[in-house]
């Protein structure tokens, strides 16, 4: 293309196209600075990713609306009748998702255990990420302690998990609080490991001798130079363990060691529905449902989250 | 590596040793009331009682209650079982669940496994494409879906459509153990389309697969047998591990559809107290638990020379 076609193109002349840029120092240092902050990039790299957005949406709407709907809904949680004569009421104007075998009304049910099963595996994920971020860190970082803590990693590990959950179920008794440092108290294991492994790789980088030559304390060494590389995996166990607790939750339940009878949990309603959803279905559908939507939705969305705070997505 | 081996093993032995002991003093935590049925617990006088514990040792001293337990486990005695069958030996009565969960555990294992991994293979060779997408929707469901929601569903879709009895009955072995095999089955072929999956993918982008392609090497035998092999190699080091826990039974599928194997039978026996039965099957997880990883690394091994293990303790 010569100087003829540029400008016919361009609808400009020569002098017009092509002119001397100033020089403007304050603009010339800029060229050294990058506005790169590590969670705006978070957010447009997870905003850029539709259909988890939609998940995200999706399951912050499921968690909304069962606070209002337990205030539209008929009948209040607390003071919920056994009457025979309604029992296994099909859903209808008066009963939305019809009743249960004491005929208590299942919607006020569903929701009032659709928040309890999510506080609990936020709860959970949330002490576990403190307990295993903080036992991986030391594991990890200080040399001497790495067998013992591995020795008791690998006794822990090795006891099937419903033997502590039985025991304490027995000994102690079952409640949201027990269920819920129970839960802690046994979880904290993989995220622990992980983060141990992760800081291995990292500790002797050579960043990270130098910042050690240079007299950096251990803690800022941990918090500063290792912790942010682990950000993606922290939240990506974090994000995978609340689809887990709901299902462990639900599994112990069924086996009647979960929560008590009276904090209904969606897994308390599915293994009561066990008894008769091949004749009524509804009581399977409706918490089935809604669990299937929670879990779904947190583990695209999380997942989605984890690859937005790896930086070596981010531009 | 004999050396090594060896080091390993009694080391294994070890843990399995300080686990069992751990559980053992931990039922010893039980309040004592739960030795009893609800109706001795009425009926019998705090004397009658403390005679009963006597008689069994439980209120001798714990080192002594200890030393008792392990030297019957060196003689191989396991003890009888006091609640579950009473009077039967432990031994016996596990025996008798194990070979139940073994059998449908391992028709479980090769369906899932005979499928898992074709189908991960073809999600991988057709990525990004319309089957690999039901397939990735598939494992999806399985990994967030709680077990109990997948098992209800198929139980209702069986008994409904399919008219398959819901319940394990022993009169009808094959028919009624179709759904329970079937709901085992889902969660690991989910699990072994995953690995599949991922390390073939991984294996695909490998340069050594560009210059099998540029020889004009067939797409089925670069699949096959360069892709499959490597991909292979990662997943040898859990195979063992899940081979041992399909085959020990499902906790939830076996309790869901009153399957009489070993799944639901911990849970059960600390429920009503019966410590020989806990102790035995403990012995017998943990040792699972170990030789599984045990296993995995001599595994890896075999298969890919490379490898060499070395005596540096790690966790996976």
């Amino acid at each position: 293309m010569d100087t003829k076609e540029l400008e016919k193109k361009y609808g400009k002349t020569e002098s017009e196209l092509f002119s001397f840029a100033e020089y403007h120092p304050e603009e010339a240092e800029k060229t050294g600075y990058s506005n790169y902050s590590y969670w705006g990039s978070v957010v447009r790299n997870f905003l850029k990713n539709k259909p988890a957005v939609i998940m995200c949406v999706i399951f912050l709407a499921i968690f909304i609306f069962s606070f209002f709907a337990l205030k539209i809904g008929k009948y209040d949680y607390t003071d919920l009748r056994v009457d025979n004569k309604l029992k296994f009421t099909s859903p209808n104007a008066e009963f939305w998702f019809g009743t249960d075998n004491l005929g208590r009304d299942y919607w006020c049910q569903v929701w009032y255990a659709t928040q309890i099963s999510i506080k609990l595996a936020a709860v959970v994920a949330v002490g576990e990420a403190v307990l295993g971020i903080i036992i991986g860190l030391i594991w990890g970082y200080i040399r001497s302690l790495d067998r013992i803590i591995t020795e008791i990693y690998n006794l822990i590990s090795n006891v099937p998990m419903i033997i502590y959950m039985t025991l304490i179920a027995l000994m102690i008794g079952q409640s949201f609080f027990i269920m819920a440092v129970s839960m802690t108290a046994f979880g904290w294991l993989n995220m622990a490991r992980n983060v141990r492994n992760l800081v291995i790789m990292y500790r002797d980088r050579e960043y990270n001798l130098v910042s050690r030559c240079l007299g950096t304390k251990v803690s800022r060494i941990l918090t500063k130079n290792i912790l942010p590389y682990l950000v993606s995996v922290i939240i990506m166990r974090l994000t995978m363990s609340i689809p887990g607790t709901i299902g462990f939750e639900s599994t112990l339940s069924y086996l009647g060691l979960g929560l008590d009878v009276n904090t209904p949990s969606l897994g308390i309603l599915l293994r009561n529905s066990r008894s008769y959803f091949l004749d009524y279905p509804y009581t399977l559908f409706f918490p089935a449902i809604i669990v299937s939507l929670v879990t779904i939705t947190f583990y695209l969305a999380g997942s989605a989250v984890a690859d937005a705070c790896d930086p070596r997505n981010h531009v | 590596m004999a050396k090594y081996t060896c080091k390993r093993l009694l080391q294994s032995l070890l843990t399995v040793l300080i686990v069992v002991t751990i559980v053992f003093l931990l039922l010893r935590l039980l309040p004592t009331d739960y030795y009893f049925t609800e109706e001795q617990l009425n009926k019998l006088t705090e004397a009658q009682k403390l005679e009963i514990l006597q008689a069994a040792g439980l209120t001798d001293p714990i080192w002594k209650q200890l030393l008792s337990f392990y030297n019957d486990i060196l003689h191989f005695d396991f003890g009888t079982s006091r609640r579950i069958s009473s009077g039967i030996a432990v031994v016996d009565l596990i025996g008798s669940k194990f070979g139940l969960s073994m059998r449908l555990g391992c028709v479980a294992l090769i369906f899932s496994l005979c499928l898992g991994v074709p189908v991960g293979l073809f999600q991988a060779y057709f990525k990004g494409k319309v089957f690999d997408g039901i397939g990735t929707a598939y494992t999806i469901f399985m990994n967030a879906v709680p077990s109990i929601v997948s098992y209800s569903l198929v139980m209702v879709f069986g008994a409904r459509v399919l008219k398959l009895p819901t319940l394990y009955s022993v009169t009808k072995p094959v028919i009624s153990a179709v759904m329970p095999v079937f709901c085992m089955s889902m969660g690991a072929t989910a699990g072994y389309m995953l690995w599949t999956r991922r390390y073939v993918v991984d294996e695909l982008n490998k340069d050594y697969i560009k210059l099998a392609k540029m020889t004009g090497m067939s797409q089925k035998t670069i699949l096959i047998r360069h892709v499959l092999k490597n991909a292979f190699v990662p997943m040898a080091q859990y195979l063992p591990a899940s081979f041992l826990s399909t085959v020990s039974g499902s906790l939830l599928a076996e309790k869901f559809f009153s399957v009489p194997g070993m799944g639901p039978l911990l849970a059960d026996a600390i429920g009503r107290y019966d410590t020989p039965v806990v102790q035995t099957l403990v012995i017998i997880y943990a040792s699972m638990g170990v030789l599984g990883v045990f296993l995995g690394d001599v595994l890896m091994t075999l298969i890919d020379p490379r490898i060499r293990i070395t005596g540096k303790g790690d966790v996976g």
